[in-house]
Formats: C-alpha cells, sequence, structure tokens
C-alpha cells in the first residue's frame, strides 16, 4: 500500500518524491549500521531466531492439490457486499438494458476524451488519464449507490474532491480539470433524467390528497396476502415458463440435456457401492426422472419426497420393509430393521435404488433420520442417489455418516425452477400450508353424512362469523345443540354427542371447557382456509 | 399429474416387476453388475480392484495383530484369572484409544471380535449407540448377541450337549434380559454334573463390546454399568470400550460411584497416520500395483487425508474412485493390468482401440524417434502395432519397477538427512519425483551433499537398510557373494531396467558396503606428505596469540585437504547413487503410454471426491454464463442480456402477482 502511495504522489506532485526516495534510502542503511555495531552474539541470537521461526514454518505442511485455480475464490462468497438498497435492482436492470442496446451515454463522453487527448501535450497525458481514471472510478462507484439518493447532486463535492486530490495549480492541468467536469456534470444529468421518468410514476394529485387525510383513522390497505386464494400451482405451470427467455430456456434445455451423459456413469458408480449427490442451482427432479425411467427401469427403486412435509422416516422404512419386501410389521428396533432389509435384499440378489429427492428436506433434517439413511445407504444392495438445495446442507453429515453414505458429489445445475419442491413451501408469498389441510378437510367432509355436514358447516359458520373476537371461545355445545335443531339435524343431545365423536376422532373440531364449565367447539384450522373451503364447497354445490 | 407427487405420500415404490416370492433360486433378472460385465475395462477394472481389496484385508490383519492380540490375552488372563479375583462388583474393562478416523475402526472392531471368538470365547457383542436408544434396547441387544453369537461356531463341535439347551433358549429378543442372560449362562456351564470339573475350567467370559463411546448416551451407559455390575460376582463380563478421544472422556462421562465398578487398562491403538502410509507404501505405491496415481492426483488424495477426514477409508474410497473414473467406459485402459496378462489383452484389443492408443500424446515422442518405414508400418500394420505396444508395455512396467525401487532407495538414504528437505515418508517423495524430474531440483541437491558429509558407521547402517529394501522388493536368490566386479571403476549402470537393474543395484550396493565397510578412515595415512604442516598443527596447543593461531587456522584451510579412503569412497559412492537415481528417477510422464497407467485426470476427479456446493451455487448466481456456455455460446449477441432473469421465489411472486386482480 505504502508503495502504491508513492507512485501515485511521484505522478502527481513530482516535486514532493526526492525527499521520500532519500528517506526510504536511508532506513536500511541505519539498519544495517546498528547491526554492524552490535555485538557479534546478538546477531548470532536473531539469526536462530529466524532459522526457528523458519523450522515452524516448514513444518506446518499446507494442503498442495486441495485448491487450484478454478476453484471459486472464497472471498467471493463469504465476503460483504456493497449495500443493497431499494432502487439497485432497478438500476441494475436499466444498466443491463443500456448497455446492451448500443449505449447513447457512453460514446459521446469517448469521443470527448479522445478530443482532450489529441489537443493536449504529452507529459500532461498521463496526469489525464489518471484523472479522468480517477473521476470514472468516483463514478462508477457512485453508480452503485446511486439509487438511494436520487435527489443528491454529487457534481460540485465531485469536483471538488478531484481538484483536492490533485494538489497542483497549474494552467495546463485546469484546463484539464474543465473537461473533466464537463464530463462529470454529464452523467448526474443524464441520471436526473432517469430519474425524473421514474418519479412521474407517484405523482400525486390534490385529490389523492384529501383523500388519504379526509378520514381521521389512517387506515392501512387490508389487501393482504391472507386474502389471496390459494391457487394450484400446477395449473400454471406453463405460464411460469414464461419467467425466461426464449434463448434462455434453450440454453437451460441443452444443459440439462447434458447431464444425460452423465447417467451410464452414474450405474457403473452406483454399482461399486458409491453413492451419489447431486448439487447446484435449480430442480434436479426432472433430472433424477428421466434417470430412473431411462435406466433403472427395471430395478426397484424408491422415490422419496424430502421436501414434503410430512414425511418421516418411518414412511421410508415401512415402504421398503413391507411393501417392498412384503413383511408384515417393521421392527421397532433401528439396527434390527437395516439388518433385515440387508439380509432380505442379498438373498433376492436384487438391487435397490433410493432416490431422495432433497435429502437435506425439513423432516429429514434430524440426527435420527440421516443416521438412519446413511446405515441403509452403507447396505451393499442399497443405493443411493440424494439432491441438496440448501446451502449448508453438508453440515448434516459427520465424519462417520460421511463415510457410510461414502457420496460421490456432482455438480448439476439445471436453472430449473423448484415447482414441486417448493409447492408446499409456506412462504411469505402464499399461504400453502393449507393444501395439505384443505385436501384432508374434503376427504373426511365427503365421507360424512348430510346430517353430520350440516352440524359441520353449523360450527364452520359460526367461527367464521365470530372468530374476531378478543376472544374467541368457540361455538358453545348449547347452542350449537339449538341450531341443529332448528334445521332438524339432530333430534337429542346424545344424538349430537354422536355425530360429533366423529369430528373429534377426526381431530376437526376440539372440544374447549371453559372456566364457567360449558363446552365449546373449535375448529383447529385457520378461518382463511375454513373460508376457502366453504366457498369450495358451496361451488361444488 | 405425477407419479411422485402427491399431497398426502412422501414416499413413492416402483417395484419394477420386483416380486419377492420370486426369488428362489431363479437367477436375478438383472443384476446391476452384470449390465456392465461385458466390457473388457471392467472386467479389467473388477480384477483389479478385487486383488487391490485382498492386499488390504491382509494388510488390515498385520496392522491390528499386534493390538489385537495385547487386548485378547488380556481379556484371557481376566478369564483365567477371574474365579480367583472376586473383587465385589467390579467389572473388568479394555479401554481402546482409537483416534478421530472413527470410520476406519469398524474394521479393526470386526477383527478384534474375530480373535476373540477364536481364541477366547463365542460370546462377544458389539453394540453401536444407534442400537442402543434406551437401557432396554441397550440390553436386549447385548444379551441377544451374547446368547446367539456362539451359534455360529457351536454347530459343528459339541452339538449333542448344545442343542437341547439352544432350542430351550431360542427367545424372542424382547425378552432378553440380564436375568435371562444369568440363567442361560448357568444351564450352559453351571450345570453339567458329568463334567463339572472340567466346565468350570472351561468357563468362557462374556465380552460387550463398545466401539464409539462418545456417542452414547451417558446415562445409559451408566446404567448399564451399573446393571452388569451387580451381576458380575455370577457372570464373568469384560467390557471394552472403543475411545475416540482420550481417557478423560470416560471419566467425564461417568460419575465417581460408576467409574470405580470399573477395572480400567487402557490400549492405544496407532495414529491414522501412519496407518495410512503403511497402506499407501504397501498396496499403491508398489510395482504389483496395476494402477498408478499421477503425482498430482496421489497429492490431491493425501491431502483429503490430512486436512479434511483423516480416514484411511476415505482415502482409499477416493483412490478406488479415481480407479473407477480411469477404467470407465475405455478399453484401451484393460491394458492397464498385471503384466503377465498384456499380450492377451493386447490380442484381445479390436481395431478401433488400436486407433485410440495411437492417438494417446505420449506415443507422438516415440513416433518421431522411429525411422520411416517403422512409422508407417506403425500406422498400417496392426499385428505390427501390438508387438510393438506390448513390448512397450514390459518396458513401461520394467520402468515402474525401477521407479518404485529407487523411490525407496531414495527414501533410505534421505530419510535421516537433517531439515528434511525432500521429505521424510515414500508418499512425499513420490509426490515430488513424478510430478518433476526430481535430480533437478534444489532439495535434491542439497541432500546429496548432505549425504556426502554422512559418517562412516551411519552410512554403513543406511546402505544396509537399502540392501533389505533391494532384498524385500526382489527374491533372495541364492546371492553370489562374489560379485564378479570387485573393481570400482567398472561399476557402470547398464541400459536395462527392471529386475536386471534392482539385481546389479544389489550387487553394486554389496561391493560398496563391503569397501566403506573395509577403508579406513584416517586422514593421517595420506597427509604425511607435508610434515610442515603437521609440525605447525602441533604449536597450535602452545598458548600463542590469537593472532597467529586465526592465521593457522586460515593457513590449514588453504591446504588441499587429502581425502582419506573412506572419503573417496564415500564421495564415488554418493555420485554412483546419483547416476543411479538420475536414470531411475525419470518422473511417469516422460515415458510412452503412461497414460494407460498412470491416473492423471485430476480435476475431474477432484470435484466428485471433494464436491464445492457452495462454490456452484455462487456461480451459478454471480455468472451464469459459467454453465450456460457450455453448450453454445449465443450469449455474446447484441441486445442479448448475459444472464437468465431466473429467480427461485419466481414461483411466489408470480402467483401473488397474477392472482392480485382477481383478489380485489
Amino acid at each position: 500500500m505504502d508503495h502504491h502511495e508513492d507512485n501515485s504522489d511521484t505522478l502527481v506532485s513530482p516535486e514532493f518524491t526526492p525527499r521520500r526516495l532519500t528517506r526510504n534510502r536511508t532506513k536500511p542503511k541505519k539498519y544495517d549500521g546498528f547491526l554492524d555495531l552490535t555485538p557479534v552474539k546478538r546477531k548470532n541470537r536473531v539469526e536462530v531466531e529466524s532459522s526457528e521461526e523458519e523450522f515452524q514454518e516448514s513444518s506446518t505442511p499446507k494442503p498442495k492439490a486441495l485448491f487450484g485455480d478454478d476453484d471459486v475464490d472464497g472471498q467471493d462468497i463469504f465476503k460483504f457486499k456493497s449495500r443493497h438498497t431499494k432502487n439497485d435492482l432497478q438500476n441494475k436492470v436499466k444498466a443491463a438494458v443500456n448497455n446492451s442496446v448500443n449505449s447513447p451515454m457512453k460514446t459521446p463522453r469517448k469521443k470527448l476524451l479522445h478530443a482532450v487527448n489529441e489537443a493536449t501535450p504529452r507529459h500532461v497525458v498521463n496526469i489525464m488519464k489518471k484523472k479522468i481514471s480517477q473521476a470514472v472510478e468516483t463514478d462508477s462507484s457512485e453508480s452503485d449507490f446511486s439509487g438511494s439518493s436520487s435527489d443528491f447532486v454529487p457534481d460540485k463535492s465531485d469536483e471538488e474532491s478531484v481538484s483536492s486530490a490533485s494538489g497542483t495549480d497549474s494552467e495546463v492541468e485546469e484546463e484539464e480539470e474543465k473537461n473533466v467536469k464537463k464530463s462529470n456534470i454529464q452523467i448526474p444529468k443524464n441520471r436526473n433524467n432517469r430519474m425524473k421518468a421514474k418519479d412521474t410514476e407517484y405523482f400525486v394529485t390534490p385529490d389523492n390528497y384529501f383523500m388519504m387525510n379526509s378520514s381521521k383513522k389512517i387506515t392501512t390497505s387490508d389487501h393482504t396476502l391472507a386474502r389471496l386464494k390459494n391457487m394450484n400451482i400446477n395449473e400454471n405451470m406453463k405460464e411460469i415458463a414464461v419467467h425466461m427467455s426464449e434463448q434462455h430456456r434453450d440454453k437451460v434445455g441443452e444443459l440439462v440435456k447434458t447431464y444425460d451423459q452423465l447417467f451410464d456413469k452414474w450405474l457403473y458408480i452406483l454399482s461399486e457401492n458409491f453413492n451419489i449427490i447431486l448439487y447446484g442451482i435449480g430442480s434436479k427432479r426432472t433430472i433424477l426422472q428421466r434417470f430412473q425411467t431411462e435406466k433403472l427401469h427395471d430395478m426397484p427403486c424408491i422415490v422419496v419426497n424430502g421436501f414434503f412435509p410430512s414425511l418421516t422416516i418411518k414412511n421410508i422404512l415401512e415402504t421398503i420393509v413391507i411393501d417392498l419386501l412384503e413383511n408384515t410389521h417393521v421392527p421397532s428396533n433401528i439396527g434390527d430393521v437395516v439388518s433385515l432389509i440387508e439380509s432380505q435384499l442379498s438373498e433376492c440378489c436384487t438391487d435397490l435404488f433410493l432416490i431422495v429427492h432433497n435429502i437435506d428436506g425439513g423432516m429429514l433434517r434430524n440426527f435420527k433420520a440421516q443416521s438412519i439413511l446413511a446405515s441403509l445407504a452403507q447396505l451393499k444392495n442399497v443405493h443411493l442417489i440424494a439432491t441438496i438445495d440448501h446451502i449448508n446442507a453438508p453440515l448434516l453429515w459427520d465424519h462417520s455418516k460421511l463415510s457410510k453414505f461414502n457420496f460421490t458429489w456432482w455438480d448439476v445445475t439445471t436453472f430449473l425452477p423448484y415447482v414441486e419442491e417448493t409447492s408446499f413451501e409456506n412462504s411469505l408469498m402464499t399461504q400453502r400450508n393449507g393444501a395439505l389441510q384443505i385436501s384432508s378437510l374434503k376427504s373426511v367432509y365427503q365421507s360424512l353424512t348430510s346430517n353430520a355436514k350440516g352440524i359441520f358447516q353449523i360450527i364452520i359458520q359460526y367461527q367464521l362469523e365470530n372468530h374476531k373476537q378478543v376472544h374467541y371461545q368457540g361455538l358453545p355445545f348449547k347452542d350449537l345443540y339449538s341450531k341443529a335443531r332448528e334445521q332438524f339435524l339432530v333430534s337429542s343431545d346424545l344424538a349430537l354427542r354422536a355425530q360429533l365423536t366423529e369430528f373429534l376422532d377426526h381431530k376437526l373440531v376440539k372440544f374447549k371447557r371453559t372456566c364457567d364449565g360449558c363446552e365449546n367447539l373449535v375448529i383447529p384450522i385457520e378461518s382463511v382456509l375454513l373460508q376457502q373451503f366453504l366457498d369450495q364447497q358451496t361451488i361444488m354445490q | 399429474m405425477e407419479s411422485t407427487i402427491s399431497v398426502s405420500k412422501g414416499v413413492f415404490l416402483f417395484p419394477n416387476g420386483f416380486k419377492k416370492t420370486k426369488h428362489s433360486k431363479k437367477k436375478p433378472k438383472c443384476n446391476l453388475n452384470e449390465r456392465l460385465s461385458k466390457d473388457l475395462w471392467y472386467e479389467t477394472f473388477k480384477c483389479n480392484w478385487e486383488l487391490i481389496e485382498n492386499q488390504l484385508k491382509g494388510l488390515h490383519e498385520q496392522t491390528y495383530s499386534v493390538l489385537l492380540n495385547d487386548i485378547v490375552n488380556y481379556v484371557k488372563l481376566i478369564n483365567q484369572e477371574h474365579e480367583y479375583d472376586t473383587l465385589e462388583g467390579i467389572i473388568p474393562s479394555a479401554t481402546l484409544l482409537t483416534g478421530v478416523n472413527q470410520p476406519d475402526h469398524v474394521n479393526q472392531f470386526l477383527a478384534l471380535i474375530n480373535k476373540i471368538r477364536e481364541d477366547v470365547t463365542p460370546h462377544v457383542a458389539m453394540i453401536n449407540s444407534q442400537d442402543a436408544q434406551t437401557v432396554k434396547h441397550f440390553v436386549e441387544n447385548a444379551v441377544w448377541q451374547l446368547i446367539h453369537g456362539q451359534d455360529v461356531l457351536d454347530n459343528s463341535a459339541d452339538e449333542n450337549i448344545d442343542n437341547d439347551i439352544l432350542t430351550q433358549f431360542r427367545i424372542k429378543k424382547n425378552q432378553c434380559t440380564v436375568k435371562t442372560l444369568l440363567s442361560w449362562y448357568q444351564t450352559k456351564y453351571m450345570k453339567q454334573p458329568p463334567k463339572k470339573q472340567k466346565c468350570s475350567v472351561l468357563k468362557k467370559a462374556l465380552v460387550i463390546i463398545i466401539p464409539d463411546f462418545e456417542s452414547f448416551n451417558c446415562n445409559i451407559l451408566q446404567d448399564f454399568v451399573m446393571i452388569i455390575s451387580s451381576y458380575v460376582r455370577l457372570l464373568p463380563i469384560v467390557l471394552i470400550f472403543g475411545v475416540a478421544t482420550s481417557v478423560s472422556a470416560l471419566h467425564k462421562s461417568f460419575p465417581y460411584h460408576v467409574s470405580s465398578k470399573l477395572l480400567i487398562k487402557v490400549f492405544h491403538s496407532h495414529p491414522s497416520h501412519v496407518y495410512m502410509n503403511q497402506v499407501l507404501e504397501n498396496i499403491f505405491l508398489t510395482h504389483t500395483s496395476p494402477f498408478h496415481l499421477s503425482g498430482k492426483a496421489f497429492e490431491l488424495m493425501t491431502d483429503v487425508f490430512l486436512f479434511y477426514d483423516f480416514s484411511v477409508t476415505g482415502i482409499i474410497q477416493s483412490i478406488k474412485y479415481c480407479m473407477i473414473d480411469h477404467y470407465y467406459g475405455d478399453n484401451i485402459k484393460s491394458l492397464c493390468c498385471r503384466r503377465d496378462e498384456i499380450e492377451e489383452t493386447v490380442n484381445n484389443l479390436t481395431v478401433d482401440d488400436l486407433e485410440n492408443i495411437r492417438h494417446l500424446l505420449s506415443f507422438r515422442p516415440f513416433l518421431e524417434v522411429q525411422d520411416c518405414e517403422t512409422k508407417i508400418a506403425l500406422f498400417k500394420d496392426n499385428n505390427f502395432f501390438r508387438e510393438i505396444l506390448s513390448k512397450e508395455l514390459h518396458k513401461l512396467h520394467d520402468y515402474i519397477h525401477t521407479f518404485y525401487l529407487c523411490i525407496r532407495l531414495l527414501s533410505v538414504f534421505v530419510k535421516d538427512l537433517p531439515k528434511n528437505t525432500l521429505g521424510k515418508t515414500i508418499r512425499e517423495l513420490y509426490t515430488k519425483c513424478s510430478m518433476e524430474c526430481v535430480t533437478n531440483t534444489q532439495p535434491y541437491r542439497e541432500s546429496m551433499q548432505l549425504l556426502n558429509f554422512q559418517s562412516q558407521l551411519k552410512l554403513i547402517e543406511t546402505i544396509k537398510n537399502a540392501l533389505k529394501e533391494i532384498n524385500f522388493d526382489i527374491p533372495v536368490t541364492p546371492l553370489r557373494s562374489t560379485p564378479s566386479k570387485n573393481n570400482l571403476h567398472n561399476i557402470t549402470l547398464k541400459n536395462d531396467l527392471g529386475l536386471d537393474f534392482a539385481k546389479t543395484i544389489r550387487i553394486h550396493l554389496l561391493t560398496f558396503l563391503r569397501q566403506i565397510e573395509n577403508a579406513c578412515n584416517d586422514t593421517s595415512v595420506f597427509t604425511n606428505t607435508d610434515m610442515d604442516a603437521e609440525n605447525d598443527l602441533e604449536n597450535i596447543n602452545v598458548p600463542g596469540n590469537r593472532y597467529k593461531l586465526k592465521e593457522k587456522l586460515l593457513k590449514a584451510t588453504r591446504v588441499e585437504r587429502i581425502q582419506s579412503e573412506y572419503e573417496m569412497i564415500r564421495s564415488r559412492f554418493v555420485c554412483y547413487l546419483e547416476e543411479v537415481f538420475a536414470k531411475g528417477l525419470q518422473p511417469p510422464h516422460t515415458q510412452t503410454f503412461h497414460e494407460i497407467i498412470f491416473f492423471s485426470d485430476v480435476s475431474s476427479v477432484k470435484k466428485q471426491i471433494v464436491g464445492s456446493p457452495r462454490g456452484a451455487i455462487h456461480t451459478a448466481l454471480s455468472n451464469p454464463i459459467h454453465y450456460l456456455q457450455v453448450c453454445s455460446n449465443i450469449s455474446n449477441l447484441p441486445g442479448f442480456p448475459s444472464s437468465p432473469s431466473f429467480s427461485l421465489l419466481y414461483v411466489c411472486m408470480y402467483v401473488s402477482a397474477c392472482k392480485q386482480p382477481t383478489a380485489k
């Protein structure tokens, strides 16, 4: 750093340099002299120390082959990125658009610079160049942040900083500075124009102002996410594909195709008791599905959706032990299960393929599930192909699990959207977690008698009407009874209770006992979902 | 729509024609291995890997034997002394400090079990932490294994006695308690009136092995120990703990009242890097190994070991992966086989394979040396090419033989030198030698210089070690103890490599050894010519002034040092060694057809062995072109944004965006 600064100084202000240089030169001389003066003993000691250091340095070996040039630099991954601001993304997009369409702003500036260069004498060019590059640098660094400060016009201060940095007052340079200024000013102007164009979108009319301030209470928009209807994502699959441009879709398609060439090799590797793990951005489901249909069509395989929210490790074991190997029950002890699977598979001489989409899925993220999977994958007749997407997925496995898994790692970046994988996700944007509940609700509801359906509807409607109360306790049993009697759904208290047991068994309804002793009925499902359910039912009818 | 998407299921079975009932002796319809087996390369790979695996097994037994014998003897001792030694409720136990490379220890413990079964007692149980979630499971497992463990051995021996007992005690697992164990044990060993005398002698110990002590739940282990300790008077139980860290782990997890019930003896196992060196030196870095790693690849393997996992199983698996990658889909790699099979394989190659061999890069320098006619013949005449090919391959094998021999010799000579500029172990030397011509490097020259200062005794010792190394390498024929060439000046290296090379080196080394042993190390014999100097030197003893002494010493340095006989021989010996090494330590990539035997495609293997999910995600997001350009380069077209505008959250955003209008 020091050295670098020195250089820059020599460029800008030549009169300072000699002094610095001499100072630098004298330093080592003095040091030498000091060493000469010191007694021999001391010198020796110094030498000994240094050799010790050397020894220590050489005694800690460093990996040589692990890290190559093609690795991603750790700095790139882990270092702090520049701040992201509101308009950052927008600016980037605009920049990209301007770059691709022969940017009209850039070229004139270049021309201008060229003209200046021709006019200036030789010795000034260097200084000029440096300044311009400085200016460009500051400019470019600005553009990163420009979005956040749209009203800030940096021309003056910028110019000042440039001039102060130079610290020279020769007339020639002033001329150059003016040129630089010109180019500097130009850019912010352009930017301002851009900003203005954007601002018009948010133009506030006086009417709007009065509308906003007329009501006493300031209300926020009630267009909450909860009001969005859940939709069947699968129906919109084709529309989703629109998000990628034509060329990109083609290229991604080609990229995905290239992975097909690996299938034979995977099979070979799997047969040698290695297991395969796929990583990289994009959904890897389609690839694995193709692998399954192309190569594993005549072998037993089990597909596990690790992203499935109510998956348990027991499900997997049951599928293997009961469905595939036709046993009657799964032993309770894990070691027994594994040894059972091992013995029966080797008896049958079959290879079982275990395809796990997202082995890092939420329900498989515990110690037990992973250790069972590891001991399954270790078996000679079980071959595991798994995918991971979580950035910290490798932290799931410790030393011994990793050696049991015996993975080979494959980078399978597809850029395909995670359609199925995210379909169960309850993200901020959509309330997808209801899908399961609704479907289960539906299936139970359809099996009810019409009277029971009526009773259930009474409870739903009451809950929807009253759930906004601060302390909603549920529908009191007495009220339900009277309502049900009104509609001729039940004739006695006992009959109603008999109907309710059905709901209780399926956990559609919960009994809540209040402090005054009466029983209240609550449906433990969100009201949004209930509303949706009710809507669907009315549509069906 | 899709068969593997459902809102109520997460696991899907595709039996694909698999029926369990069909398995009766019928040939399985589709075994995975059979699909590949028709290829030549696959057969070679299979056969070679089996070879290596067998060697590994042998080595396992060899390395563990000392330690295991110690433990087994200890168990035996306890078994014999048990009846006299009736300390109240104290369980004899052995603690095996294994080291952190747990994956390797599976084999070790299996070997231990076999050894104990053979030598001491048939009743051995090994309980892994995953089988012992609760004390109940723990006890059930242990007891079940102890009772049924002997079935394996007993069906041949005294069947008549055991059969009725066994049938009686064929118990379900959930009935296994220590009490059942006790009654079973008593019926088996105590209540045999006719042989009472004999049986009390034969009373066998019950050994319970806990291989991964640290991963157990402390409370379960404590309870288990307490239970056992209350029975230990009646049942001769021995515990063996495998502890990965240190003995203090044992003390930490057991409070005093528990640890006081244990009589602990500690055994240490080898550190894993010693074991790795053994595996590498004895199996992979020998000329008998059919497959060799290039320096870079080898370095990757050792680095993964030293810096990532520290597990020998891991390094073996990585090498196996390299081998898989080496052979995969390439018939010419079937030439990478044992030496005596070369001719056969060469004859089995198809014309296309031969053509592929002609395209090998290392074939080119070989071709350039040949004269015009042979060149044409090499391309036109397949039979001639086959002949040359097998000849060259034999040459390559000879070279490999010499190469490894020289590395071993070099390691013997260099091992004890100060500073270890070349490295101590054979694997370090191997990486250096196979990456570049080591004889041209500075560290090599330095170590040769240092060798030139070695004392007589030391040198004799190293030469003896070197001879051992050679004798280990080649079968010791009845030594012609009279080397034909006694005259050192005639010692020249012949052009041949391989076995003959080793033999000549042995002869030469023997000659040198004898000469060095006989050489007198006395300079005075030769220096008597300069009597003045001698006199001057004697004057040193006189306490004269310092200046004079300095002067004299300076003078002494200027006087030509006349070498002693030993020094002369030594310098000649070092010259000889340099000559040998210059010949033998040519790096592999200089050899013709080295691609066939040496695996060098490090970059492709590295991704699969090490794997960098984070890096992949980063590159994909920051520089998607890296992936997309693989197939096309239209991204450079104008008006085409370089990165696809895809987004992981897209689904959600899209859905909410297009539903917004209807929600209003």
